[in-house]
């Protein structure tokens, strides 16, 4: 979309007619408060969640005994601890894993991920570690299904280009990328929380993609409003920008 | 849907019994569905009804409109959502009914609101007044004085009296077939329900057809309505069933027009602006129920019969043509009766609804959002709920979400935390008297409220009378509040709670008085503003609760806390009584009738009490402390909801996919 490089500020909205539409929707602080609560119970952030049941006098969801053990599992993949996080997931609920090649083998190929980062941290490091688990647990995983086996080669190629001299390409440096943990760590909480019969994904997801559906759609309907939406998130925007040094475009709109 | 299921299947096999008395036996089950037998009516009973309705009246032109009604009633209460509260006051403005298939969907919500509305409106028109307490309740009692006959709750529903009288935003659907747009020697029937050709046929094009008193809105995005041949006449099954615009000529049959859409009985053929026909499902003929739909995401219709969807009829329909639902016939006796939703369907159009919602949804789930700023997805939410947090004044939360966020980051970035967001939580002052402020209202200390409002915000409650005004009257409830908790504990039940004796009055004690621990006010904080009540100590009741001893001190008390919160009240009046503003007198009304019983919890004004009451005050305030600042009034998570309801509502107004979505329901609850 063009709107992506448009910059806005909150302090001179543009007056259109739509915007008087937005205007009118009246959003029940209770709906809100919900999603909050929601998000914060199901993405694992118990602390948060304890205190906003107390301040803004709503229930704490009572079910969530998973919790902890969430918040335990979410630490140990996003520390890239697989191991820990296997067995913990397997002492909640081994079937979660069972049921779910895919979600295993996504864990295991990011165990070896770690793997390698360990073995290749020196160049005089042993990679045997790495190839043996590789073989072992990956390998006759990858023989059921083309896409494992894809993902399992990428992966090794890891090895030849580590420890790296030059930038690695996008797709090797998307699996020593953090949001990769963060990606499966996600995966894993929702398999859990599906595995309980809660609803998986947080409803504050779900909005997030609407809102952008919406837009997408809206637009190409040709529907008329404005060219950009601007959410006005523009204070905690410039703080981390500010803070990242990053260049200075605020635009707090979202953009395809 | 199971009870039309079990239903359908149940009259269907049933009437199989009965083949001599009956034309056409392997149909049966279609009309079934429109005796509408469901579970209510005996199946013997209703099918005997509906033979001696045939024998007696050679080509059962007229269906006698005791029984199709008493029929139709039962399965409206065991459908269950037809009639949501609504009973008994039904008789000026028509019963509101609720398409299956549109159950739950947004432009359902609206016209349910409206007819809501309405109602209030008639009340409060009709309503006497005498103690202010019919203004609130929706007792059948009160609503009914004005009526001749006696009337039970659920048991008023004349389908479909006349047409609605205001035609406003949202677009209604059709109920009824309209008297004043129809051909005139066509009958209508039944409520509006039923169409009969009642003249002579004269020349060869002639044909009778009526509209609906509504077009399909497209807002619904599916649109579907049925309508069952009750029967095809002496001579023949010139009977077409479809859809038109408003100008379309009805001496005509539908179909043969611009703008004029039909599936035609006498050949099975589907017609739009021609005399001939497209090949496109079977005949149809007496007892036959025959569907007609449009689906305006696609600009498509489609037709069932008995219950079997037939397949794309039209493409291409016009994007702005309000679209009737039309039928016509051109023999005498010639009977059609439509089903605008009021029964359950035929055809389970449901399931198809349902299953075009399930494949919008699915797509919403894959699209993926990103934010100029964050990268993905995750940091994008987590800034929202940050800054939602912050900008509502909930620090210790914000707090603790801060600190989890961070922890993860730590995590995710191996320990390494030099290249994180150096987020330190600036303590916003603002933020943290924000948050006594609304503690002290959803505490039900309003005193407390206004006592800081005005010191750290002095303008806010001038600037903001209405705000002001409705924190008075909140106080004034909240007063009310406890007198009504102390007399129910200086008035214990002498019987065990396991006697069923009185049993209101024993549950009413058991839940007031776990309120009431909760219930906790800090004497020094009733600087009150205005007028602090000296006995205003709750702090102590709690110790005293249990003391027999002290029965006659809190009796004084009770005393005291009711002359105060008269003297409250009298000193509220006087300050407001000369405002001309109408909400403001109907919530002091609405306010002031509380004083009337002895025990409002179980009076029709208890809602007033809850203290669930507390927070929307609480977020007012909230908002216009934050505006008096210089602040948006709404955080960045709440312009993404209004923005998202908004974009919706546009996506939806044309039968677009916005139609077959609900925010609020689907996203938010």
């Amino acid at each position: 979309m063009s709107s992506s490089t448009v910059s806005v500020s909150a302090a001179t909205p543009t007056q259109h007619p739509f915007q008087r539409k937005i205007e009118d929707v009246k959003p029940s602080k209770t709906d809100i408060n919900f999603v909050i609560m929601d998000y914060l119970v199901s993405e694992g952030y118990p602390r948060a969640a304890e205190k906003f049941a107390k301040e803004a006098n709503i229930q704490l969801p009572l079910e969530e005994e998973s919790i902890s053990s969430r918040v335990e599992i979410r630490q140990a993949l996003h520390a890239g601890d697989i191991d820990t996080a296997i067995t913990k997931i397997n002492d909640l609920n081994p079937q979660i894993l069972d049921t779910d090649p895919a979600l295993h083998f996504a864990l295991l190929r990011l165990q070896l991920i770690e793997l390698i980062r360990t073995c290749t941290s020196s160049a005089s490091a042993d990679i045997t570690p790495a190839l043996s688990f590789a073989s072992s647990q990956l390998a006759p995983r990858a023989a059921t299904n083309p896409d494992f086996l894809r993902d399992l080669e990428l992966t090794m190629t890891l090895l030849i280009f580590l420890p790296a001299t030059a930038p690695l390409q996008k797709e090797l440096a998307d699996l020593l990328d953090p949001s990769l943990r963060r990606n499966v760590a996600s995966k894993v909480n929702e398999a859990i929380l599906t595995s309980m019969g809660a609803r998986g994904e947080a409803r504050m997801r779900s909005l997030v993609r609407l809102r952008h559906w919406a837009e997408l759609k809206a637009r190409v309907a040709g529907k008329d409003i404005p060219p950009v939406l601007p959410l006005g998130l523009q204070d905690a925007d410039e703080r981390s920008v500010d803070s990242n040094g990053n260049n200075g475009e605020v635009a707090d709109v979202m953009v395809h | 849907m199971y009870n039309r299921r079990s239903s359908y299947a149940a009259v269907a096999s049933g009437s199989t019994a009965n083949t001599q008395s009956h034309p056409a036996p392997t149909r049966s089950g279609a009309f079934s569905h429109l005796l509408n037998s469901a579970n209510a009516t005996p199946h013997n009973l209703s099918h005997n009804r509906m033979s001696r309705s045939i024998d007696a009246d050679g080509h059962h032109s007229s269906i006698p409109a005791s029984w199709s009604r008493g029929g139709a009633i039962p399965s409206y209460s065991s459908a269950g959502g037809y009639w949501q509260g609504l009973g008994g006051s039904m008789q000026d403005i028509p019963p509101f009914f609720v398409p299956s298939y549109l159950r739950g969907s947004k432009h359902a919500e609206k016209l349910q609101e409206q007819h809501k509305a309405k109602l209030a409106a008639q009340r409060d028109y009709k309503s006497t007044h005498s103690s202010n307490a019919g203004s609130l309740s929706t007792s059948s009692s009160s609503v009914n004085l004005h009526k001749t006959a006696p009337s039970h709750r659920g048991l008023t529903h004349e389908v479909v009296e006349r047409a609605p009288v205001f035609v406003d935003e949202p677009a209604p659907w059709p109920t009824r077939w309209n008297e004043g747009d129809k051909f005139a020697q066509l009958d209508i029937e039944d409520n509006g329900r039923q169409a009969k050709f009642s003249g002579t046929q004269k020349t060869h094009d002639e044909a009778a057809a009526v509209r609906a008193d509504f077009p399909m809105p497209r807002q619904c995005g599916i649109y579907y309505y049925e309508a069952t041949v009750i029967s095809k006449g002496k001579d023949g099954r010139m009977i077409g069933v479809g859809f038109s615009g408003p100008k379309v000529a009805l001496s005509r049959i539908p179909g043969w027009e611009p703008d004029s859409y039909a599936y035609h009985g006498d050949d099975g053929q589907v017609f739009s602006n021609t005399t001939s026909g497209k090949q496109y499902g079977p005949k149809f003929s007496t007892l036959d129920v025959i569907g007609c739909g449009i689906n305006f995401r696609t600009n498509t219709a489609f037709f069932t019969k008995n219950g079997h969807m037939l397949g794309t009829a039209f493409r291409d329909l016009k994007p702005n043509m309000p679209y009737y639902p039309t039928v016509g016939m051109k023999k005498p006796g010639e009977t059609l009766r439509a089903n605008f939703g009021q029964e359950p369907f035929a055809f389970d159009i449901d399931k198809m609804v349902q299953d075009e919602k399930a494949a919008i949804q699915a797509e919403i789930a894959r699209t993926r959002s990103t934010h100029k700023i964050t990268a993905n997805e995750t940091e994008f939410i987590h800034l929202l709920i940050g800054q939602y947090l912050a900008h509502d004044g909930y620090v210790e939360t914000a707090r603790a979400f801060e600190e989890e966020t961070r922890e993860e980051a730590r995590a995710l970035a191996n320990g390494d935390d030099s290249g994180l967001p150096q987020g330190e939580m600036v303590e916003d002052l603002d933020a943290l008297n924000r948050q006594k402020i609304r503690t002290a209202i959803l505490e039900g200390d309003i005193d407390k409220a206004l006592k800081h409002t005005n010191a750290y915000y002095p303008s806010v409650l001038r600037d903001n009378e209405n705000i002001y005004f409705k924190l008075r009257c909140r106080k004034f409830i909240e007063m009310i509040r406890q007198c009504n908790e102390m007399t129910a504990q200086f008035h214990p039940v002498p019987t065990p709670p396991s006697k069923r004796s009185t049993v209101s009055t024993t549950n009413k004690r058991n839940s007031t008085a776990t309120d009431e621990y909760d219930f906790e006010m800090e004497l020094d904080e009733q600087l009150g503003v205005h007028n602090p009540p000296p006995s205003w100590d709750n702090k102590d009741e709690d110790e005293e609760l249990d003391d027999e001893d002290d029965m006659e001190e809190n009796q004084m008390k009770l005393q005291q806390m009711t002359q105060d919160t008269i003297a409250y009240g009298m000193e509220l009046r006087a300050e407001f009584a000369n405002d001309p503003r109408r909400e403001v007198k109907r919530a002091l009304e609405d306010t002031f009738a509380l004083i009337a019983y002895e025990n409002v919890r179980e009076s029709a004004l208890a809602p007033l009490l809850e203290t669930a009451g507390r927070t929307p005050v609480a977020e007012e305030l909230n908002s216009a402390i934050l505006v008096s600042l210089g602040k948006s009034s709404s955080a960045a998570l709440e312009r993404l909801v209004q923005q998202t309801e908004a974009l919706i509502a546009e996506l939806a107004e044309d039968g677009g996919p916005g139609a077959f979505v609900n925010v609020r329901r689907d996203f938010l609850q």
